[in-house]
């Protein structure tokens, strides 16, 4: 085993302790309460090309890990052989500055907090609306990073957030609507308004009944905050992490520098906010710090963990796992800067077109640059007033014919938190954008 | 953990559950992964843990936790939150009386004795197979081989363990000089059947022919779907609805259709928890009910829901062994076990005049789980033209209703696959509306 700790240049080990805990308001009924208490650690070692893994649930001897994953990295590098892999220098990482909780969510009762799923859940249930479900999460968990590098850190942090979804029915036909909220302190549902949200989730789910699929096509379109910031997140964000463009599979490869989009756009990444993509430090020790990914429409930088700003020049902080998965590039609070342009005034100057609002989700393939998202709704726009409304209308593409498409940005930026799913791995992130107004794009529709 | 399952059953009973369930799961997984052509990391992990669910005047708590030291404060915690809830008047028990069925095919002593040595050599296989086809290039990929084992354990009698192995493959591959195409291919198995080079080489091919794609008119259409197009639009758009929970909760499509003609008579539909080394196979579901066959569509009529114990017990009916649970953090809700879609089969592309081939969609998980709407980007597609594949088409969007399709199916070809636990062949769709 000396043998071949002696040629392991890096180990790195991630200990992660927490607890969690859900409660599932359904139709009116606790349909579940579960507290999930979790122990464990990952370990990385290199050697050589290779990178050995390890990953161990519950009580765990560190030493064991370290010598199990360098045995991986050691057994990969001697049956493949290949160049060496480089890690950026990083300094230890100061924390500070972590989200302030001013009501930690563990000194509310079960009941206390059921009351309010309850009254949510009423909120929700306009009339019209057959069927109801609002979700609580909790989570703390405390990280320790500890690498050979000599950087030894940690921090805790809590989450808190609920997801409110409304179901109505008419004639054989079905519509939802969804509303949710993250942060980091039971005052969460102090800040915001979570009983107008839920009744906003009801009304979206009975107005979409009677709602019609318009004809699809290419034409102009607006974006609403949410499905801009799902674009910046889906399209652009994963196109500029480094991971993918070294693999071949990023449209972005070799543009930096590059006017890729209207000069308008500004996109930006930045763990540093306390949004729900927060962390003082990265998985890899690097500190947060905050990346302009596109500047005025020019492609400016790529996202790094410390392996891809060795080879392709840059800064690393965008390494991130889930719980004790191996780290990966991956984004944090992503945004469409602001602009200046008012709402309104985007109508104007569109004239027909489409406001598509919201997101069910979206899908991008980074290495041919297309996308597709579904829009939760919309409305079609008719001599610059917003008319019908329409359901069912989806967004789709290629990314950089979009950016260079974009004809006004809002100045009204809006954050909305979720969870972002890349090499079987789910994290937390927030996305944002103000209102976009694109001057030609395809609508898929009936 | 595992000689803590008992233990933890007697302390919930000493807690004060009047009924309780341990679900133990372990597994350790190797995986070796590829960036481009060359092998990048290998992933060990082990994993294990419990969960508790406890019941108390007809009110189910769930606790779960990985680490030993904690295993007493969770079934406490879980015996809590039964006494924090209202009686259910819908809980009627945790399952008992387990006779269990033999299944074979899901063990495999060879993959269970696998050597990273080996491992890193079908990996290798993966990006051999890309480099039969000059002008492509892997992206990412990797292999990965597991053993589980489950232990159910409950205060009604329960009492059934199962260990499993699984192997699976995955290649991603794109274009070089020029156009960009991507295109992937991906196996999972219970023992070490597959051809990887195969799989890497495939991939590559339809990389390469998806080339030169070109732009087509808007139009209703015949369109075959590949098996990983059709499960990924079943999965999301029709499955739910199939879903007891979501029937009794009115988030289905399929509410009130039992017995109803919901599909052309050539189509059966069936979920099995049986049939040798299916992905989902095993003795029991993951609360201990013994696995079935159950025919869900029989010659285009809907037979029935598909039920956990809990949804059966509301509904007065049996469970049919679709309690699943992803992990030991999670109480069980309804999944699909092996879902079998059949349907005639033909040499489908030669039967087809015109139409569209789609290999793969982006986006299904996008549809109304409830209405069955979907609209999905269309990846690796190509026209039809007199009974052949003809032209590479580049981008296109496919719009549809999961149940409206269910009624236009026309044809289903030759080439079954395991897409996970979905077993179908390619289906033939006719009026399909696309946007190019």
């Amino acid at each position: 085993m000396t043998g071949i700790m002696q040629d392991i240049k890096f180990y790195d080990c991630r200990v992660i302790e927490g607890s969690s805990t859900s409660i599932i308001l359904d139709n009116g009924k606790i349909e579940e309460i579960s507290r999930n208490f979790t122990k464990g650690a990952g370990i990385r070692a290199l050697c050589g090309g290779s990178w050995g893994y390890t990953s161990v649930e519950g009580d765990i001897d560190l030493k064991k890990g370290v010598k199990a994953a360098s045995k991986l990295a050691f057994s990969m590098n001697a049956s493949t052989p290949k160049e060496d892999v480089e890690l950026a220098v990083i300094n230890p990482p100061e924390v500070k500055d972590l989200p302030e909780i001013r009501i930690d969510p563990r000194g509310v009762s079960i009941e206390e907090k059921v009351d309010l799923l309850k009254s949510i859940e009423s909120s929700a249930k306009v009339k019209g609306v057959n069927s109801t479900k609002v979700m609580y999460l909790e989570s703390e968990f405390k990280v320790e990073y500890r690498s050979s590098d000599g950087i030894e850190s940690g921090y805790e942090l809590m989450n808190v957030g609920f997801a409110v979804s409304a179901v109505a029915s008419e004639n054989g036909v079905y519509q939802a609507g969804r509303e949710s909220r993250f942060g980091y302190g039971y005052e969460l549902f102090e800040n915001e308004n979570v009983l107008e949200l839920a009744g906003k989730a009801g009304n979206t789910a009975v107005e979409l009944l009677n709602a019609k699929t318009p004809k699809g096509g290419e034409m102009p379109v607006i974006l609403d905050q949410e499905l801009a910031g799902v674009f910046a997140h889906e399209a652009v964000g994963h196109a500029s992490e480094a991971d993918l463009v070294l693999e071949g599979d990023s449209i972005l490869e070799n543009r930096i520098g590059e006017q890729i989009a209207s000069p308008i756009i500004t996109i930006i990444d930045d763990p540093t906010l306390h949004d729900f993509g927060y962390y003082p430090f990265d998985a890899e020790g690097a500190q947060s710090r905050r990346t302009e990914i596109i500047k005025n429409g020019i492609f400016n930088s790529y996202l790094h963990s410390r392996e891809t700003a060795a080879k392709l020049g840059g800064t690393p902080g965008n390494s991130r796992a889930q719980g004790y998965s191996m780290p990966v590039v991956r984004m944090s609070n992503t945004f469409v800067d602001n602009g200046d342009t008012k709402f309104e005034e985007m109508l104007e100057e569109i004239k027909d077109g489409i406001y598509l609002i919201g997101s069910r989700g979206g899908q991008v393939n980074t290495g041919e640059g297309i996308f597709q998202f579904n829009a939760e709704k919309g409305y079609l726009i008719r001599n610059g007033e917003l008319t019908e409304l329409v359901r069912d209308v989806s967004l789709s593409g290629k990314t950089l014919e979009i950016l260079n498409h974009v004809s006004l940005v809002g100045n009204d930026l809006k954050m909305t938190a979720g969870r972002c799913g890349k090499a079987g791995q789910v994290v937390p992130v927030s996305d944002g954008s103000p209102h976009l107004s694109i001057s030609k794009a395809l609508v898929g529709g009936a | 953990m595992y000689e803590l399952a008992r233990k933890a059953l007697r302390l919930a009973e000493i807690a004060g559950a009047e009924e309780a369930e341990i679900y133990y799961a372990a597994s350790h997984s190797t995986g070796v992964n590829f960036k481009k052509d060359s092998i990048e990391n290998a992933k060990d992990r082990l994993s294990e843990g419990i969960g508790i669910r406890a019941i108390v005047n007809g009110a189910v708590g769930f606790a779960s936790t990985n680490s030993a030291a904690q295993i007493e404060n969770a079934v406490e915690v879980a015996v809590a939150e039964a006494r924090v809830r209202e009686s259910d008047p819908d809980w009627v028990s945790l399952p008992s009386n387990g006779n269990y069925p033999t299944v074979s095919g899901i063990f495999d002593k060879k993959v269970e004795a696998l050597e990273l040595e080996t491992c890193i050599e079908y990996s290798l296989e993966l990006i051999e197979g890309t480099k039969e086809i000059p002008g492509t290039l892997p992206t990412s990929g990797g292999f990965t081989r597991a053993k589980s084992k489950q232990l159910i354990l409950n205060t009604n009698g329960i009492e059934v363990e199962e260990e499993s192995t699984a192997v699976s493959g995955f290649v991603d591959v794109i274009t070089v000089n020029g156009q960009t195409s991507t295109a992937y291919d991906f196996a999972v198995s219970r023992s070490l059947d597959i051809d990887f080079f195969a799989l890497g080489k495939n991939a590559a091919e339809l990389a390469l022919k998806s080339n030169d794609g070109i732009k087509i008119e808007p139009q209703k259409t015949d369109v075959i779907f590949h098996p990983f197009a059709l499960s990924d639009i079943i999965g999301e758009a029709l499955a739910p609805s199939l879903d007891a929970d979501n029937i009794q909760k009115g988030r289905s499509g399929l509410i009130g259709k039992i017995g109803e003609e919901l599909a052309v008579p050539e189509l059966s539909i069936y979920d099995d928890g049986l049939i040798e080394a299916g992905i989902e196979t095993s003795v029991s579901d993951d609360e201990g009910v013994p696995s079935q066959r159950t025919t869900l569509i029989e010659k285009g009529v809907l037979e029935t829901y598909l039920y956990d114990s809990y949804t059966a017990g509301k509904a007065g009916v049996k469970s049919t062994g679709n309690g699943s649970r992803s992990s030991y953090t999670s109480p069980p809700s309804v999944g699909l076990r092996n879902f079998i879609i059949d349907y005639p089969q033909t040499d489908i592309i030669a039967d087809t005049q015109s139409g569209i081939f789609v290999n793969t969609v982006i986006g299904a998980h996008t549809a109304n789980s409830i209405s069955g709407d979907f609209s999905v980007e269309a990846r690796n597609a190509f026209t039809i033209k007199d009974g052949a594949l003809d032209k590479p088409v580049k981008s296109l969007m496919i719009s549809g209703n999961a149940f409206e399709l269910l009624k236009q199916i026309t044809g289903a070809g030759f080439d079954v696959r395991k897409v996970g636990g979905i077993i179908t062949p390619s289906i033939r769709v006719s009026n399909m509306s696309v946007v190019g």
